[in-house]
């Protein structure tokens, strides 16, 4: 009994690092479009189908596991933080996604304004790396310092919009363009925010606390 | 064992015990018989002196305890009896004793009574008035001598019981005993039973063979170890489920991974998506691979099935670097596409002219700048292909060309000359400086890596500008310096000018000329010379290129 349940656990932790890696993929896509200002590679980042697949596999698969062999303890807060994790994982995957929509509509070119987006986007796509990596290694430390970085993209937020507010007082401003990159470097806040999320329901899984 | 050597030790001493007794019993029993029989004999002698001498009256005196006394006449009437009343009494004569009286004088049988619980003995005399005299005397059978002795026997067989009990388990645990101790890694060093040493003898060289395969296993397990161990390749093997079974130190570091991770999932050591699916693919039997770039550098990764009677049973995971391969094939195309390029625009300008002239499209005058505008280009094309061939050339080592003690200096004094009129045209100071630096090498390459550097030097200036060359011979070295006051190169460009091709202006303008092949030359040509080049450089203040010789 407790043999087949440790090989579901273990197919469950398998899937979640798929859907993970589908999100990383999805992201560095993206924020590759974006760097080179390239809406051709941009429309090749996998549309949500694929993630949004996984992310119902996965929940069928901690529902069963909930049902059927009624887990407690350490098992039910892996299979439970599971549940909540594929949810930011899949809206990760969908804010990639959104990113990569505005890119096609080719108002972003390569400047030296997207610098700044550039490095927000590495420093997100190091959150969500480390927050899987966290969730694969388990390791506490990690995901307390993903939780801690989220500074550093909060920051970059902050520097983006000081920069569009300047770039708004310019007479030649091309609005779209302005908009875009906002709500571009939203979106990568937005998903810097989940890859927090992640990393809690990581220390949940291991401490049966969010905070660590 | 010990159990059954108890029991039969138990059982033996058990049989011995009965078997004595019997016959014990037996051989006692008879031999007191006999000596009744005799004392009988003899009584019946006495007996029968007394009846002859005294007649009947011998019986009235007679006191019988033991016996039982009866006279018979000849024709087998009792006439006296001790025992019973004579009227009753059969006739004898049939007796076996009385039969043998008769006719030998002295005769005695032994005769059981009905309930087999007593023995009589018989002994009959024929006294010498032809009457038979018989004595008798009854005796318990064996049996009522048996049952007389169970009460003792019970108790002997009792004690002999628990005596053979006791001796049984001690001699049974003392012959099992060497056999407990038998130390079995040292088969030969056991002594107790001779009958067990063909067994140890044969466990001894089954050892020693098995100790024999262990280290050739061990051995052959080691070499495997090193030469997986020490491969470049990163290697991994992977079970049916997808789980790791071995890594490489290559792989483990290429992962960077821990030894831990055996056992788990190679999703958990790297997130690649491409991997997976030629992963997933090598799982289900098929071959897989891909190049896929890795922690910024390419791999070419094979995922193959490993099969056992047409089952998967796991999966062999190699990562080659292909990085350096990469690059090379990359530079290789950017050359040939570069070549053609430079190849087809003076050809383009020279067919042109040459269908305008065809035609006859051209006024008179015009005629001879068209033919130097032909000449020219053709001149560029001869150039570069020129280059090219001294490029090749310079690829294949140079083999052939002929190494000579020459002067350095002497060479760049002949470089600078036919150098003076093209500076001369666009206003540059072409200087010479330094000392005679003699020098073993090849002339041709010696001199084209100062042209070449000249030339760009020359080209790349301002007006006005200056280009110093400068030969320094010392510790050994000799340094060839070229020194200019010209545009200057970026820092991102400074690495990539030696490659072919190579333009830090991406127009291939043809303003400034020049094949960009240059100082792909001077680098080629200062490698078969085992010498350096440095570049020195700031955009706007000018270049410096140093080409250090060893001597």
């Amino acid at each position: 009994m407790r043999l087949k349940f440790d090989e579901q656990l273990d197919l469950l932790n398998k899937e979640l690092i798929t859907m993970g890696a589908f999100c990383e993929n999805a992201i560095a896509m993206s924020a590759k479009a974006l760097t080179e200002g390239n809406p051709a590679l941009a429309k090749a980042v996998p549309d949500l189908s694929q993630i949004d697949h996984k992310e119902r596999e996965i929940e069928t698969m901690c529902l069963k596991l909930l049902l059927q062999q009624q887990p407690v303890a350490k098992d039910l807060r892996v299979v439970s933080s599971a549940l909540k994790m594929v949810t930011d994982m899949a809206r990760i995957g969908a804010q990639s996604a959104d990113i990569a929509e505005i890119i096609t509509l080719a108002n972003i070119h390569a400047t030296d304004d997207t610098q700044i987006i550039y490095d927000m986007s590495v420093a997100v796509i190091k959150m969500v790396t480390d927050s899987i990596d966290a969730f694969v290694k388990k390791d506490m430390q990690m995901a307390k310092a993903v939780i801690d970085y989220d500074d550093v993209v909060d920051s970059y937020f902050d520097k983006v919009k000081k920069m569009l507010i300047e770039l708004f007082s310019k007479p030649e401003t091309d609005g779209e363009y302005a908009i875009d990159l906002l709500m571009i470097a939203k979106y990568f806040e937005r998903i810097g925010d989940h890859a927090v999320n992640i990393a809690k329901w990581v220390l949940f899984s291991i401490t049966g606390n969010k905070e660590g | 064992m010990t159990k059954r050597i108890f029991r039969s030790i138990c059982l033996v001493a058990l049989t011995v015990f009965l078997a004595s007794v019997v016959l014990f019993m037996g051989v006692l029993y008879e031999y007191f018989s006999n000596v009744e029989q005799a004392q009988l004999k003899m009584q019946t002698t006495l007996a029968a002196q007394g009846v002859t001498n005294e007649g009947i009256d011998y019986f009235h005196d007679l006191k019988v305890k033991n016996y039982r006394i009866s006279w018979i006449d000849t024709e087998g009437n009792v006439i006296f009896d001790s025992a019973s009343d004579i009227a009753e009494m059969e006739n004898h004569l049939e007796r076996k004793e009385v039969q043998e009286a008769l006719s030998s004088g002295y005769g005695e049988s032994r005769r059981y009574s009905a309930t087999l619980m007593e023995r009589s003995f018989y002994s009959a005399q024929k006294l010498d008035d032809g009457t038979i005299l018989r004595l008798s005397i009854s005796q318990n059978s064996i049996l009522t001598l048996l049952l007389g002795m169970t009460q003792p026997i019970c108790i002997i067989f009792v004690i002999a019981l628990i005596l053979s009990i006791v001796l049984a388990i001690q001699v049974s645990k003392k012959i099992v005993k060497p056999l407990n101790e038998i130390d079995l890694d040292n088969p030969l060093s056991n002594e107790g039973y001779d009958e067990l040493s063909p067994f140890l003898r044969r466990i001894d060289s089954q050892q020693k063979q098995l100790r024999g395969q262990k280290t050739e296993l061990l051995q052959k397990e080691n070499e495997l170890n090193t030469i997986i161990g020490s491969m470049n390749e990163g290697m991994i093997l992977l079970n049916q489920k997808g789980k790791i079974i071995s890594i490489n130190p290559a792989a483990k570091k290429l992962l960077s991974a821990d030894t831990d991770c055996i056992g788990s999932d190679m999703l958990s050591l790297c997130r690649n998506l491409e991997l997976q699916e030629i992963l997933t693919k090598a799982l289900h039997g098929e071959r897989g691979e891909n190049i896929i770039r890795l922690y910024g550098e390419s791999y070419q990764i094979d995922a193959d099935p490993i099969t056992s009677e047409n089952i998967v049973k796991g999966a062999a995971l190699f990562f080659f670097n292909v990085t350096e391969k990469e690059k090379a094939e990359q530079i290789r195309r950017e050359f040939t596409a570069n070549v053609s390029h430079e190849l087809k625009t003076p050809l383009h300008s020279i067919s042109g002219y040459a269908e305008l002239l065809k035609n006859d499209m051209v006024k008179e005058n015009d005629k001879i700048p068209f033919a130097g505008k032909i000449y020219d280009e053709a001149g560029r094309m001869i150039q570069l292909v020129e280059d090219i061939i001294s490029l090749s050339h310079l690829d294949e080592g140079a083999d052939d060309m002929q190494r000579e003690n020459i002067d350095l200096y002497t060479l760049a004094e002949k470089a600078v000359q036919s150098l003076e009129p093209q500076a001369d045209t666009l206003c540059v100071t072409l200087e010479l400086s330094g000392v005679s630096a003699p020098l073993n090498g090849i002339p041709q390459l010696l001199y084209s890596v100062i042209y070449n550097l000249c030339d760009n030097a020359i080209k790349y200036n301002h007006e006005n500008g200056k280009v110093m060359v400068d030969i320094q011979s010392k510790n050994g070295v000799i340094v060839l310096s070229v020194k200019d006051t010209g545009i200057g190169i970026a820092p991102e460009h400074q690495e990539r000018i030696f490659e072919r091709f190579y333009r830090v202006d991406k127009s291939h303008s043809k303003a400034v000329g020049g094949t960009g092949l240059g100082l792909s030359i001077v680098k080629h040509a200062a490698k078969i010379h085992n010498a350096k080049v440095d570049v020195k450089s700031h955009v706007g203040k000018g270049s410096t290129v140093i080409v250090t010789f060893p001597k």
